[in-house]
């Protein structure tokens, strides 16, 4: 039967202390050096009694209802007990008293003194005294015969005397004892013990022995020890029955013997390993109390007592042996290789419910900094320890026992199977559930909340057990203050209510209290409670709801008004919640971590009108061995959370829901044992809310800590060079962008000015960046970055590289302006046809508002264009090569282009040398502003679409290229020529004739250049027939795509296409081939109408514009001069 | 120049306060301030901050240099050196006075602090008053003295310089000679 230990519980203040039972054992009586008597009525007692007996209580006797001590004013007193009335003053001395005996009888109080001398008073007069001389050193400790006969001391003159009472001479002495000048520097308190009932041994710790003389020949019979006590012995305590001897060693080690067999029958450690100074059994013998040098008292229970002397005696071995669990085993004997930290881990956990359990968490929750890591690490070196431990533990038995001269055989011995040493990973205790932005429950001054809305404190000291409830805005509701009779734990404060939690108590339920202090009648508080067994360990206040988790693994969710409403069951104990207006985030134990890590899972609901679940149970990603510590909503509405290593993640909802880590917090503190305690994140400013807690994981509530604002830090690579800190700007931003996109789909208002600002900002950057690997020659980053941009900013990128002669680079950007004009008009193709549902009213507005955007920057880039060309007049022949790559620039715009060649063709240079070296010319001959060899040069995305507006009615650019290509059109070739032009329309979505007449145009003249003379006619023919007629291509085109998928088109557009095709078949082909061979001629003219025929396009364009302002509102202007184009066509 | 007149430069000095209320920026000739976000510390003028806790709608966060530690620091500096150590701030005396009157509940161990400050304003002016009457009694035509404040100043100022005039008249007057002009200028 191993004892049970019992955790240690606080008595007194540091220092050194006393313990003895009363007469009948109902009481614990300690002293300790802050001077007061304590009585307890068992170990869990909260009250105890406390007796003040002067400045330092040094030692305590108790018999028959008198309290003798000796104390620090060189006296010893009597007080009466229980009531610890003073009884006035046994004796002095000159000095203080060490220690105080009563006689078996309880008739006379022996005490010993500094000053060597040692006294034996009647209690019923103590005018009758005897004093007893001889020590040369403070006395230790004494103790009377039972018989009453002799008296023992032990002194620092390392002498051990026993005295004849009635002589007051010394009838033996040992020298055994290490000498010393003082009670303090004495090795060892070196309590004497005598043998109760027979009085036939003298019990005397000597070092780390226990040496037992016999009484009249007063000789050293026999010696007592233990391999497991490496330090003194302070004090040996014998059992009632006199079988058993206990001894309490500095050090914390506790070893009860048997005293005949010599064996050690019990053996355990102190918890913390501090020094035991008292020790006494309880009158049953069943019990044993101790005191440490700490103050605190601790108890063994369930020790051998005489009545199972007998079988213990043959049960003992297989008693130790049968230990077949950890517990067990480390319950009955403490290894000496074990130290306070398995302990402290294991204690817990067979106590949870004891005071012990608090101080251990204390301990860990207030561990600074690396805190947790080394906590857990220790805790993990003890369970190795524990291992081999385990191992030994059964040798060194043996060895004990026979080293004891055990005669008893060892029946059990082999039946102790080798257990197998387990050293995979170690599952990580799971984090305890708790509220974001609250401290610690055993804190006695703690905030139970502080969020956005306001701070809840709770009191819970001997005055007061109270709730503060504070609004950082008062505009909100005026502070309240609230007693907390129930005792809650637990609270949550939104705009509209404050809702508080208790957990269970043995009569009361667990309880849920909501002070809805925004209710408009006068009943403004309710309270539920749960059923039984049930327990709330974490609540969330939703806007106009309510939800709270219980251990029984159920969420069940509350109108703010008090109306149950759903409730389901979670996957895991539930670790933390937080809500959001509709949205409620739960974090979980999704199972046993392993090796100091959690394994956490996430859920996120939405419990709004249309009630989904949007994260369901996932885990959630925390940083290596860390445990979650903060869980939120930014004040947008993105869940987040921070761990314990300080790493901020917040969901990225653009990618798949996913965490990002935005800031680490520790980053941007001081010392090592600092933290940031968060209490808020806001995305828009972007703040990181929190309390810089300096040495410590949590803020104190006073003096009241002051929100400190960090900033958010994406941790990219290499921040520190110019185009890491630009990345992390630039995707600090897309992330903390993310929620307005949320938020507008879930219909909230947003700040539209904020999103602008924000894209600008991101837009600006890209720019930065762009000019930035510009500048370092990276080209192929320069595409990529520009791949990231919007259209109108690609532009300005094509500018800057066409600027710094970057001009592969400019082409490639071209394209890809291209391609994004292509994509932008597709999605307002898109959007048009979805107009009538008004769905995504926040999208169209960006989109229209980039439109605009991008008239604007065009028409800004053609002035600038403009004034660049002039310069660039002057300078003669490097414009010449400029206008030749504008060129290809030119050729390679389209994405058709790209499609058919795949491989980039090189653009035969002569058709382009001729174009770039005739627009010089002919801009210096007109002498008109806008001159063509500018054009020519800007020839990117903007220009090649204003020269759009030209190709229909010039036909083609170069006259002489073009001709071989124009005779080409022949009837049956439409066909042909629809089909390709037909995957075409598909992928532009046809539908719109302006896109299409759009992007043609670019093919042309792309494809025209490509072309050389000597090409077969046919190929010439399918790429020149867009050029001729765009009104019957578009119309074949319709046509083609109703034969071939109908369902792909609208219908109603292909309809009416197929219409007016049939009805204009005969004219068709003619007016095909008169377009084609007016284009022909046309084209040779282009060159010299063009200026005529911007000038009237743009006139025309404009009434055009008017007339098709509705259409035309959301196309750039280039379509309403396609459209244009697209006229002329018709007249013709 | 008068005390007050000194304060009412004072008032100018920023300080942090955690308002109560939550308001969008305020446009003043001085500057912008705010904008004021519940529960979140913002820089305001004391002017401003006392105006608002005295209609509580603010805690007044406590400079950094009122804090115990700091402040005996620099008692004890103040003491030890012969001449004058920068005061902890430019118009450390008034804002004392200011945020200890009108804030002192926002303010950890104002006792302790209004007594520190009373030591260091009455070491440096027992050390001015000390460099004064040498200054008089040495007779020097001028004087330097560095890191004083301008409460400080103020203080000694009218006094000092009636003292000297008074001094010079007398002095002049005792000159045979040169004295007869000046007694008739005075």
């Amino acid at each position: 039967m191993p004892c049970e230990r019992k955790p240690m519980r606080y008595g007194h203040s540091e220092g050194h202390t006393d313990v003895t039972y009363d007469d009948n054992g109902k009481f614990i009586v300690t002293c300790g050096s802050d001077g007061d008597v304590r009585i307890w009525e068992s170990l869990d007692d909260d009250d105890p009694r406390s007796i003040n007996v002067g400045e330092k209580a040094y030692s305590l006797a108790l018999k028959k209802g008198k309290l003798v001590t000796a104390g620090s004013n060189n006296t010893v007193q009597i007080h009466t007990f229980p009531d610890g009335d003073p009884d006035g003053i046994l004796t002095r001395f000159t000095t203080n008293a060490t220690h105080v005996a009563f006689n078996h009888s309880g008739s006379r109080v022996a005490a010993g003194s500094s000053d060597f001398m040692v006294k034996v008073v009647e209690v019923s007069d103590s005018s009758q005294q005897k004093t007893l001389r001889g020590h040369d050193a403070p006395v230790l400790s004494v103790t009377f015969d039972p018989k009453d006969e002799f008296l023992a001391s032990a002194s620092c003159d390392g002498s051990v005397v026993v005295w004849k009472i009635e002589d007051q001479a010394q009838v033996t002495s040992w020298p055994v004892l290490q000498k010393s000048n003082d009670i303090g520097n004495a090795k060892s308190l070196c309590r004497l013990a005598w043998q109760p009932k027979t009085a036939k041994l003298l019990a005397v710790p000597v070092e780390t022995r226990v040496q037992l003389y016999e009484r009249d020949s007063w000789e050293h019979v026999s010696t007592l020890s233990d391999d497991m006590i490496t330090q003194p012995i302070n004090v040996v305590a014998w059992s009632p029955c006199g079988h058993f001897l206990a001894a309490g060693s500095v050090g914390g080690f506790l070893t009860v013997w048997n005293v005949e067999s010599k064996l050690c029958v019990e053996r355990q450690k102190h918890e913390k390993g501090y020094t035991v100074c008292g020790m006494a059994w309880h009158p049953s013998g069943s019990q044993m109390a101790y005191t440490d040098t700490e103050g605190c008292l601790g108890l063994l229970d369930a020790l051998p007592s005489s009545s199972t002397n007998a079988p213990m005696k043959t049960n003992k071995a297989p008693v130790v042996k049968e230990a077949n669990d950890y517990d067990d085993l480390f319950d009955e004997d403490d290894d000496r290789v074990m130290d306070e930290g398995l302990s402290e881990s294991h204690s817990p956990a067979k106590h949870p419910v004891v005071g012990g359990d608090d101080d251990d968490d204390d301990d860990d929750d207030l561990m600074p900094t690396t805190g947790r890591a080394k906590n857990r690490g220790s805790f993990l070196d003890d369970e190795n320890s524990l291992d081999t431990g385990s191992l030994k533990l059964g040798q060194e038995k043996y060895g004990d026992e026979e080293d004891a001269g055990s005669t008893i055989a060892l029946p059990t011995g082999p039946s102790l199977p080798p257990r197998p040493v387990y050293d995979g990973p170690l599952p990580t205790p799971p984090q305890k559930p708790f509220q974001p932005g609250s401290t610690p429950s055993h804190l006695t001054h703690r905030f139970m909340m502080w969020n956005s809305v306001g701070i809840v404190r709770g009191y819970n000291d001997e005055q007061d057990n109270a709730v503060d409830v504070e609004f950082h805005d008062t505009a909100v509701h005026h502070a309240m203050h609230l007693t907390n009779a129930l005792g809650h734990t637990i609270a949550d404060l939104s705009q509209e209510a404050a809702l508080l939690a208790c957990p269970a108590t043995d009569e009361l339920a667990s309880k849920l209290q909501c002070l809805h202090f925004s209710s408009w009648d006068a009943n403004k508080e309710w309270i539920v409670d749960l059923p039984k067994g049930e327990d709330v360990r974490a609540v969330c206040l939703g806007q106009g709801w309510a939800a709270a988790a219980t251990s029984a693994l159920t969420l069940r969710l509350f109108s703010i008004g008090g109306v149950q409403k759903e409730l389901f069951s979670l996957p895991g104990q539930v670790v933390s919640m937080a809500a959001h207006g509709e949205q409620l985030l739960i974090v979980y134990h999704r199972a046993t971590g392993f090796d100091g890590e959690q394994a956490l899972g996430v859920q996120l609901l939405q419990l709004g009108r249309r009630k989904r679940q949007v994260i369901h149970g996932e885990p959630l990603p925390l940083s290596v061995k860390s445990h979650l510590s903060w869980l939120g909503f930014t004040a947008e509405g993105t869940p987040c959370y921070v761990d314990s290593e300080g790493s901020v993640r917040m969901l990225n909802r653009s990618l798949g829901n996913t965490w990002t880590p935005v800031c680490n917090t520790r980053e941007t503190c001081k010392g090592m044992s600092d933290h940031f305690w968060v209490v808020g994140v806001h995305e828009n400013p972007q703040q990181l809310r929190c309390i810089p807690c300096k040495g410590s994981r949590y803020p104190p509530t006073l003096p009241r800590p002051a929100v400190a604002i960090l900033p958010f830090k994406l941790p990219l690579c290499q921040t520190t060079t110019e185009k890491g800190q630009m990345e992390e700007q630039y995707w600090r931003s897309v992330v903390l962008q993310n929620h307005y996109d949320f938020l507008s789909s879930s219909g909230y208002e947003i700040d539209g000015d904020g999103q602008n600002r924000a894209q600008r900002e991101q837009q600006e950057l890209l720019m930065k960046m762009f000019a930035l690997s510009c500048k370092l020659e990276r080209e192929f980053r320069c595409m990529e970055l520009a791949e990231l941009m919007t259209q109108n900013v690609v532009t300005l990128a094509v500018r800057y590289a066409s600027r710094s002669r970057r001009m592969a680079l400019a082409q490639r950007l071209s394209e890809l302006a291209m391609e994004k004009a292509n994509q932008l008009q597709e999605e307002e193709e898109v959007e048009d046809q979805q107009e009538e549902e008004p769905q995504l009213p926040r999208c169209r507005y960006g989109q229209s508002e980039g439109a605009s955007g991008r008239s604007n920057s065009r028409s800004h880039q053609a002035r600038e264009e403009e004034h660049q060309e002039e310069l660039e007049e002057e300078e003669g022949a490097p414009e010449m090569e400029t206008d030749e790559s504008a060129g290809e620039n030119r050729k390679r715009l389209n994405p058709f282009a790209r499609g058919a060649g795949g491989s980039p063709e090189k653009p035969s240079p002569k058709p382009i040398g001729k174009e770039g070296r005739v627009n010089p010319f002919k801009v210096l001959g007109s002498g008109k502003s806008p001159s063509t060899s500018g054009q020519s040069r800007v020839t990117n995305v903007l220009d090649s679409m204003t020269s759009v507006k030209r190709p229909s009615p010039l036909g083609g650019s170069s006259g002489k290229q073009n001709k071989g290509p124009v005779l080409k059109p022949l009837a049956p070739k439409p066909k042909t020529k629809t089909q390709s032009t037909l995957l075409q329309m598909a992928t532009s979505k046809a539908a719109n004739k302006k896109a299409q007449v759009n992007t043609e145009p670019a093919v042309d003249r792309l494809k025209q250049p490509e072309v050389p003379p000597p090409d077969l006619p046919v190929d010439d023919s399918e790429n020149k027939k867009p050029r001729t007629g765009f009104q019957l291509w578009l119309e074949e085109n319709r046509k083609s795509i109703v034969a071939d998928s109908p369902d792909l088109q609208e219908t109603e557009v292909i309809r009416e296409a197929m219409g007016r095709f049939r009805s204009l078949s005969a004219e068709d082909r003619l007016s095909w081939t008169e377009r084609a061979k007016g284009q022909s001629g046309d084209l040779a003219d282009l060159k010299k109408r063009k200026r005529a025929e911007e000038v009237g396009g743009v006139d025309s364009q404009n009434g055009q514009m008017e007339a098709d302002e509705n259409i035309a509102k959301k196309k750039k202007p280039l379509d309403s001069t396609t459209k244009l184009s697209a006229f002329a066509f018709n007249k013709n | 120049m008068d005390p007050s007149e000194v304060e009412f430069l004072a008032e100018k000095e920023v300080v942090k306060i955690i308002p109560n209320f939550s308001l969008d920026k305020i446009y003043l000739i001085g500057g912008d301030l705010g904008p004021f976000n519940p529960g979140l510390p913002v820089d305001v003028p004391v002017w401003l901050a006392l105006n608002l806790k005295q209609r509580q709608k603010c805690r007044i966060l406590p400079p950094e240099w009122m804090d115990v530690d700091k402040l005996e620091d620099v008692r004890e500096m103040e003491r030890k050196e012969e001449s004058f150590t920068p005061p902890p701030s430019p118009y450390y005396m008034e804002l004392t006075k200011l945020l200890l009157n009108h804030a002192s509940d926002n303010i950890p161990k104002a006792d302790e602090i209004r007594t520190l400050v009373k030591d260091i304003w009455d070491t440096r002016i027992a050390k001015l008053r000390l460099s004064a009457d040498s200054f008089i009694s040495q007779q020097e035509a001028h004087a330097k003295l560095d890191n004083l404040t301008l409460m400080e100043i103020n203080t000694t100022r009218s006094f000092l310089l009636d003292s000297l005039n008074c001094m010079f008249k007398l002095r002049s007057n005792m000159q045979p000679g040169s004295g007869t002009g000046k007694a008739l200028d005075y």
